[in-house]
């Protein structure tokens, strides 16, 4: 009889089935494989407000767990994780107030004459507006397309191409001339 | 007016694209306490019980039903193997073991008939009256199927009233 494979080899499918079976070992192996990318997802999506990474990532697996014997495996599971991390971190931009709509200007740019750096390209996105930095996550990050951000979002496939417009411009800005302003 | 659709979005340049492709997709180990807290949570919600002993649980009374009750069939069925009743409804046994039979059966009336008296304080004539009739019949049986090799018969034949009257001799 051969052995049984660790849990940590086995594919998502027999996890999720082992997890639904009460299995609280395979659960675990789910979130250990596939928290790092969401947890990045989350973050970048969230922007400056990272203290509420924490809540939101919880909140994602509670929800992916309460719908997981509805996951049919049409596509990976990572995929529909990050869907669920999308739809929830973008229900948390729309209670901010105001005042943060706009691009900070604290970001510091680099350093004069010196190219900018992946550290300068990660503070840029942070600071752009809410809905801008959604999309340039999504779009410029990890591929979504515009369908696919317009069914995510729930907006249209056009103002999904317009706020990655002004968002592109503003980023340009920010790494090659410092932050200003992103209007 | 101009459409949402006809924005033109501009392209980044090469070292802004060489910066996207360099962003890290992850973010490093896991904090494990954030494990635990959801896992509680998660607990308290119902899950990481075991469904399949949920549903195991009337199978297995079913089953344990199932096991006394072979239990307690297989147990009566050795119980009567070889027992007095269980042999007098065989018709497979050897000779030797009808003679056994026979044997036991003689001895089990005769400890019966012992337990009977015994149990009555008084004599009982229906008692005797119904030993009788248990013996006479036995003995009938036993001439009846001539398991006495024809004595019995004989017997009978010998004290028996001869049914014809002999002729009357006239003497001369």
């Amino acid at each position: 009889m051969s052995p049984t494979r660790p849990l940590s080899d086995q594919p998502d499918a027999a996890l999720i089935a082992h997890f639904l079976d009460g299995d609280e070992g395979a659960f675990r192996a789910l979130y250990e494989r596939h928290t790092p990318r969401l947890r990045m997802l989350v973050q970048r999506l969230l922007g400056r407000d990272r203290h509420e990474l924490d809540d939101v990532v919880q909140e994602v697996w509670l929800a992916a767990s309460r719908g997981v014997h509805a996951f049919r495996g049409d596509a990976k599971f990572g995929t529909w994780l990050s869907a669920i991390g999308v739809r929830v971190a973008y229900n948390r931009l729309p209670l901010r107030s105001a005042e943060d709509s706009e691009l900070s200007e604290d970001i510091p740019s680099p350093a004069e004459g010196s190219p900018a750096t992946v550290i300068d390209l990660e503070r840029a996105i942070a600071a752009l507006p809410d809905h801008q930095r959604v999309v340039v996550v999504l779009h410029d990050v990890e591929g979504f397309t515009h369908e696919e951000i317009g069914e995510q979002l729930g907006m249209a496939i056009g103002t999904s191409k317009a706020t990655l417009s002004r968002a592109r411009h503003a980023l340009r800005r920010a790494l090659t001339e410092g932050v200003t302003n992103a209007t | 007016m101009r459409r949402d659709d006809d924005t033109p979005i501009p392209e980044y340049d090469a070292d802004v694209n060489a910066l996207f492709a360099a962003l890290p997709r992850e973010t490093s180990a896991t904090d494990p306490r954030a494990a635990d807290r959801l896992v509680t949570r998660l607990r308290h919600e119902g899950f990481f019980t075991r469904r399949r002993s949920r549903i195991g649980w009337p199978i297995g009374i079913a089953a344990a039903a199932l096991l006394m009750a072979l239990s307690a069939w297989g147990g009566w069925l050795a119980g009567r193997q070889g027992s007095l009743e269980e042999m007098l409804g065989r018709k497979d046994l050897t000779l030797s073991d009808r003679v056994l039979l026979l044997q036991r059966a003689g001895s089990a009336y005769v400890t019966a008939a012992e337990s009977y008296a015994s149990a009555t304080a008084r004599t009982d004539t229906t008692a005797i009256e119904v030993a009788s009739r248990v013996l006479l019949g036995a003995a009938h049986a036993v001439a009846r199927n001539h398991l006495d090799a024809g004595v019995a018969a004989r017997l009978t034949n010998v004290l028996q009233p001869t049914a014809t009257p002999s002729k009357p001799t006239i003497w001369f």
